[in-house]
């Protein structure tokens, strides 16, 4: 046996062991592929914990008959190496950026890959389904004023304020979802927009305040901007931190920071404002 | 301690739509947020130690919100998520950065500290009730189950 027969019997034998590894591919490899990225991406777009992101791309590969697939997830992002068929290898990096939650297509992206698995949807249906799931859409623009309003007054009065400074938290919150309503749909920059949030409610309760509503200008202020800060962030940061994520945890912490510090330095100013003026 | 428990629960409620919970689940998330609340307030009330009442109210959201994941399908950080918003240290953490920037550096270190103790202790809280197997909550929904039937049939 020389030379080039042992490397074409043990390239042969690579094959057979490949081939008796895969299972059937079901449908197109590059769909495949495509489709447990965007599962991936939609489910961390809208606030899915990591380890969900890659428990569900990876169930989802199994299914179509994906031999091998890696995943790594941060809070930002998502990198996939898969092999199908043994010839077909394929990596995609993707950049997701951290945006406001949408639970509903959680729960969607949730249900359609349990229906994967249970064998209801090709690829091209999964696909579709998919893409029906991205478009959901957020609440209506005034049932999220209103109930920010809502929102709003429940923690003033949770965290101990006064009726009457419950029903100032409920007008300054009506007015920070009219603002970041605005926003939507505009570039606007996150800590901008975060920063002119929390100056707008600041300035209202501060007006109101003046113009003899309400008790304690801080329980007020701190119920308003309730909606606003980072606290959800802070301690999935800290989750992962514990579930040895460290890259995913950094990230959520440095956010947290950024929104936080953005809130106090528009609150701020506009406190300083307004003794100055007066 | 009712109209705490009630307002916790439309504040609850309130962050759900923010966070675009389905609107039928509004429900569960506020039954979550509200009795989360409560223990916060009773075991504060007892011991007088917020970590400590944080970390009670953390293993109560996160064992309700199983409960419902289970009963309900669906993922539990839709629970967890809107029932948790009301004991998440956000007030902390923007007391901290508002003290820093008014060079107050004692006391934002002070509520620097105390924010990230709560923080811990809720990821502490979420984490233990994570480790229990899925197996004893769909026990515990099969169980429900069969008590339903004795009831009604």
């Amino acid at each position: 046996m020389n030379e080039q027969e042992i490397v074409n019997a043990v390239i042969e034998k690579i094959n057979v062991d490949i081939n008796e590894q895969c299972g059937e591919i079901k449908g197109n490899s590059d769909m495949i592929f495509r489709l447990v990225l965007k599962a991936g991406e939609v489910l961390l777009h809208n606030g899915g914990e990591i380890f969900r992101v890659e428990q569900t791309m990876e169930i989802i590969a199994k299914h179509y008959g994906v031999v091998s697939i890696d995943v790594y997830a941060v809070s930002n992002g998502i990198f996939v190496t898969m092999s199908i068929d043994g010839n077909y290898f394929a990596t995609q990096i993707k950049e997701v950026p951290i945006d406001s939650l949408h639970l509903g297509r959680v729960a969607e992206v949730n249900n359609l890959s349990r229906n994967i698995v249970a064998g209801k949807y090709s690829v091209e249906e999964a696909m579709e389904e998919l893409k029906r799931i991205e478009k959901i859409p957020k609440a209506s623009d005034w049932a999220r004023v209103l109930f920010s309003g809502i929102g709003s007054a429940a923690f003033c009065y949770m965290l101990g304020g006064s009726i009457y400074d419950s029903l100032v938290s409920f007008i300054a919150g009506l007015f920070l979802y009219l603002f970041i309503n605005f926003t939507e749909g505009r570039h606007f920059p996150k800590a901008l927009k975060i920063t002119i949030g929390a100056s707008l409610v600041t300035f209202i309760s501060i007006l109101l305040h003046f113009l003899g509503m309400g008790d304690s200008l801080d329980q007020i202020i701190i119920g308003s901007i309730i909606c606003l800060v980072p606290g959800v962030a802070l301690t999935t940061s800290v989750r992962n931190f514990f579930n040895g994520d460290y890259l995913a945890g950094t990230i959520s912490l440095v956010d947290t920071l950024l929104v936080a510090t953005s809130i106090s330095v528009g609150v701020s100013i506009m406190i300083r404002l307004w003794n100055y003026i007066l | 301690m009712l109209i705490q428990l009630v307002v916790a629960f439309i504040a609850t409620i309130s962050i759900a739509l923010l966070f675009d919970v389905p609107k039928i689940e509004f429900f569960y998330c506020g039954l979550t947020g509200g009795i989360g609340w409560v223990v916060y307030l009773l075991v504060f009330e007892g011991i007088d130690s917020k970590v400590l009442a944080t970390l009670a109210a953390a293993l109560t959201v996160s064992f309700i919100a199983r409960i419902f994941a289970v009963r309900r399908r669906l993922p539990v950080t839709i629970f967890l998520i809107s029932g948790i918003f009301s004991l998440v240290p956000g007030a902390g953490i923007y007391y901290t950065t508002y003290f820093l920037l008014d060079n107050k550096f004692a006391e934002a270190f002070n509520k620097g500290v105390e924010t990230i103790s709560i923080a811990i202790s809720i990821s502490f809280g979420i984490m233990i009730v994570f480790f229990i197997p899925q197996k004893i909550f769909l026990l515990l929904n099969n169980m429900r189950k069969k008590d339903e039937r004795k009831k009604w049939y």
